[in-house]
């Protein structure tokens, strides 16, 4: 019995019957929330149909809450999104992608924990969720808008002026009021016109950009969802939920009185790693400044956005404010940023693309007359014209925006150019058709937790943050050998290996059990903590912090104090990481099903062959922790495929192919999956 | 129910101990007619007489927030709801942040608890003395859910905007709630009220509210919007003068190795 957390019911939605259902929360209760109950009920309802296509309307777009949503758990304020990705290659594979803001907050006021859309609309429709009246209503005059107008539209058609009364409350029904706007959800022109690069967004710079939903969105003639509530989240213990809540204040930057506030309070790394508000964006950082105020996701301690004087680039960070630059004008860079919004590009798609577009022009095969003709005004790159031109052309398939609304690795395919251009770097993808990130050759567990998945990573809270910036900041807070005791400690249950986040290439280094350890931890915190506790990946988990004394931060005590007290139940921090390795061998049996196998789990020649210039990390060299690059190394292939071996013994799969084995699926009571994985002869 | 309901009828059925059940299955008619006849007077009063010359004793207890320092992140809200309720919902709380992603700082986000009116419209009509003055409890103006018959006049007498009594389902009934400086706060264990602890305060995390004893000055239905921020938070570059510019540079360092940028 569920007692607190959860509103009891998912909303299921077929867009092809035009028919509206429930699904009960508890009979998946055991996987959490966010992103493993989405793995659950996708492979539940289309797990014996696979393989399809993303575009098929057999394709499910899953957008969780958690039992975090709604509360004021710190930096839980993100939506899950899952579904076949049509941004992955080579194949589409079952992705997820999620965006803060408010939107599963006001999913769980209205009373759910979710939404599942299944088949697709002969006509362009949005969802409209009032509490638990729901309605698919016609998009006429919606389809068509960019992203902004169109929230700001269906705000309107939710809450017309006539439903306020008593100043800013809003009626939705007898009895029911709120203060709040709707939250709303939607594709853009890009996702409309089936863009592999078309993202989500919600208020006007929370994306979901990973795996091309937008189109997803577009080839279901779905423009939008909306949710507005004024119900109760239930929580199992409110008296510990508030202490713990308050307990936690020591973790923050102290915004009045911040610990250290000359070394921490400087400009660069510490901008983005210490907890200080309004981080994110990267457009307001020179004189003169913009007046603007620090905005926050629902119930986030930190508030990494902006809201600026201008409007401009509201609610966007990092590479939301960094993909356009307007050479000479920060008004136009933001202006053009928002663009991308507007239109509901993928920002991680988009910018190596246009560097790609660049770098084929450069070269002379792109361009007016050339092999790849097209009129875009490449002699005006830098400026907004021509950062306009493009984006629209993507966004609408115009000219050669046709091709490349295909996305890096599908567009470099059909010129004939994939294998050359992607081996040799020229075309930095690394895993699965998305970009490069951080080094894997250095910060080895991003590329190895991101290969061993089905898109980048980015989860910056894991050593990335906490350790690579802290060390280029040049005035690390702690020496390398604290920074990797501290870390480890914290890494329940492989506690006490510092050797986790040993960098070096040595015998304790990057392809040590130490490091299987550690990438098994990354996938498994991922796919608990952050993908079904709806976690932010710029908040968690917090190994270390700047803000104590001891730096210790509130990983691994947080987690479970704050998840127990609002669901009532009394496991430990191992106990859901448990959960966590059950969900990833749940999402790695999909891709198994879709074609997954180890021989795929393999990187760019680049990545093995290009000597790296190296990041600072802690590493153990001659029986010493220092912060050393790297500079030079590659990455060994036969070491990397041992170090994968391991890794798949490791998670109870079989080394041979990748595939889990039916001891490991039944020991987690997912003998079903191991039944479906025998029917294809694919069982580990 | 809220909206076209006389004020002498709300008067006269709480003056026969009518509930609001009552209230609404009669449409008020019978009642206000037995009551005018016996108080005529009284009954026939227009609203703001009721109370009307009475002098209140000033709350020992205000709050006073920064809607510039304010993330929007609404944690204050959710505090609220927990420790009187022992639930979230925006919707209970008695201090409510509305606000607009697509808006321009600083009108993006309005910050609305109650300020504890000198003059207290809301005791002022209530037709059955649920809103009161807690004398013992340093003359916090509360509603006592008890009593409350759910006639909604505070809520609707309320000169604030957003009007600032909360509208509430307690144990079955609709009732209006108000800010109480936490009181009473049945899931929580901390003394509140004046000398106290509130929980929206002590939640913030941009500490963007603050509690004080002094009565700020009331001009007509402004709330209590008053600067927060010290240097630490003009260092951020969250600034709003041009004039006023931070004691640290933003800019990013260049990278040891040469090469700058982030990401």
């Amino acid at each position: 019995m569920m007692k607190g957390g959860y509103t009891g019911k998912i909303l299921r939605v077929n867009l092809t019957t035009k028919t509206v259902s429930r699904i009960d929360t508890e009979k998946y209760e055991e996987f959490g929330g966010g992103h493993g109950i989405g793995s659950a009920v996708f492979f539940d309802l289309v797990g014996d149909q696979l393989p399809f296509e993303a575009f098929d309307p057999r394709n499910l777009i899953i957008m969780m809450a958690s039992p975090f949503s709604g509360t004021f758990m710190p930096g839980s304020g993100r939506c899950e999104v899952q579904g076949l990705g049509p941004m992955l290659y080579p194949i589409e594979w079952f992705g997820h992608s999620n965006f803060g803001g408010r939107f599963t907050a006001q999913m769980k006021f209205a009373g759910w924990d979710g939404i599942v859309v299944e088949g697709a609309s002969d006509e362009p429709v949005w969802i409209n969720v009032i509490n638990d009246k729901v309605k698919i209503e016609s998009a006429k005059g919606i389809w068509g808008m960019d992203t902004w107008d169109t929230q700001q539209e269906i705000c309107r058609r939710v809450i017309p002026d006539q439903k306020f009364k008593f100043g800013e409350w809003a009626e939705l029904s007898e009895n029911c009021y709120t203060t709040q706007i709707p939250a709303v959800v939607c594709c853009g022109p890009a996702g409309e016109n089936r863009s592999r690069l078309g993202a989500l967004l919600h208020g006007p710079g929370s994306q979901a950009a990973l795996c091309g939903f937008g189109g997803v969105f577009g080839s279901k003639k779905l423009k939008a969802i909306s949710f507005i509530g004024s119900g109760d989240v239930p929580i199992a213990d409110p008296q510990a939920f508030m202490d713990a809540r308050l307990w936690f204040r020591k973790f923050q930057w102290n915004v009045d009185n911040p610990r250290e506030a000359e070394r921490f309070g400087k400009a660069g790394p510490y901008a983005l790693i210490s907890g200080r508000p309004s981080g994110g964006n990267v457009l307001n950082r020179e004189l003169p400044l913009t007046p603007a105020r620090a905005a926050a996701c629902a119930s986030c301690p930190r508030g990494c956005r902006m809201r600026l004087s201008t409007g401009d680039s509201n609610e966007s960070v990092c590479a939301g404010t960094m993909v356009i630059n307007v050479n000479g004008s920060v008004k136009f860079t933001r202006q053009g940023n928002d663009l991308m919004q507007r239109y509901g590009l993928g920002h991680w798609q988009l910018m190596p693309l246009m560097r790609y577009v660049a770098t084929l022009h450069e070269k002379g095969i792109l361009g007016k007359g050339k092999q790849l003709d097209t009129d875009l005004p490449l002699d005006l790159t830098g400026t907004f014209t021509y950062a306009e031109a493009l984006m629209r052309q993507i966004a609408t398939r115009e000219g050669i925006g046709n091709d490349l609304a295909e996305g890096c690795a599908r567009f470099a395919e059909k010129i004939g150019r994939y294998e050359e251009d992607v081996n040799s770097g020229e075309l930095s993808l690394a895993w699965w058709g998305t970009a490069v990130h951080y080094d894997p050759v250095v910060e080895a567990e991003w590329g190895f937790a991101s290969l061993l998945g089905e898109r980048d990573l980015m989860l910056h809270m894991m050593s990335n943050y906490p350790l690579h910036w802290m060390a280029w900041s040049g005035d690390p807070y702690l020496t390398a050998e604290e920074a990797a005791k501290l870390y480890t400690d914290a890494m329940v249950p492989y506690q006490g290996d510092p050797f986790m986040v040993d960098h070096s290439d040595g015998p304790t280094g990057i392809y040590s059990d130490s490091k299987v350890k550690q990438v098994a931890w990354i996938k498994h915190y991922e796919k608990f903590w952050v993908g079904s506790g709806g976690f932010c990946g710029w908040r968690w988990p917090m190994c270390i912090t700047n803000n104590t004394a001891d730096r210790r931060g509130p990983t691994p005590e947080a987690e479970p104090k704050f998840w127990n007290a609002v669901t009532g139940n009394n496991l430990t921090f191992a106990d859901y990481m448990e959960l966590g390795h059950k969900i990833y061998t749940l999402d790695r049996s999909i891709w198994v099903l879709q074609g997954r196998h180890r021989n795929m789990e393999v990187f760019p020649d680049y990545i093995y062959d290009k000597p790296t210039r190296g990041e600072d990390m802690p590493m153990y060299i001659d029986g010493q922790w220092k912060y050393d690059t790297g500079a030079g190394r590659t990455l060994d292939r036969e070491k990397f495929e041992d170090f994968k071996t391991r890794f798949y013994k490791f998670e109870g799969y079989n080394p041979e192919n990748g595939y889990p084995t039916r001891d490991t699926l039944e020991k987690m009571n997912l003998g079903k999956v191991a039944d479906a994985l025998e029917k294809k002869g694919r069982l580990g | 129910m809220l909206d076209d309901k006389k004020t002498e009828e709300k008067d006269a059925a709480a003056k026969k101990g009518l509930t609001r059940r009552d209230f609404l299955l009669t449409g008020g008619t019978v009642a206000a007619g037995a009551v005018i006849a016996a108080t005529p007077a009284k009954a026939a009063a227009p609203p703001s007489s009721v109370g009307e010359g009475k002098t209140y004793p000033a709350s020992k207890g205000y709050l006073v927030y920064d809607s510039k320092k304010c993330t929007g992140c609404t944690t204050c809200m959710l505090a609220c709801s927990l420790v009187h309720y022992g639930v979230q919902n925006p919707s209970r709380s008695r201090i409510q942040i509305i606000q607009d992603s697509f808006g321009k700082f600083p009108n993006d986000i309005k910050i609305a608890p109650c300020r504890q009116c000198k003059v207290p419209v809301c005791v002022q009509n209530c037709p059955v003395g649920a809103a009161f003055v807690d004398i013992e409890n340093g003359n916090v103006r509360r509603i006592d859910s008890d009593k409350c018959i759910g006639c909604g006049t505070c809520l609707e007498m309320c000169p604030q905007q957003p009007h600032r009594p909360v509208w509430v389902e307690i144990d079955g009934e609709w009732k209006s709630s108000k800010c109480d400086l936490c009181i009473d706060t049945p899931f929580w264990n901390e003394k509140g009220g004046p000398g106290g602890k509130q929980a929206c305060v002590e939640a913030c995390p941009m500490m963007a509210i603050k509690f004080v004893s002094d009565m700020p000055e009331q001009k007509e239905t402004e709330g209590y919007d008053v600067n927060l921020r010290n240097d630490h938070w003009i260092n951020l570059g969250l600034v709003d003068d041009s004039e006023v510019v931070p004691k640290i540079s933003l800019a990013w360092p260049t990278r040891p190795g040469g090469e700058g940028g982030e990401e």
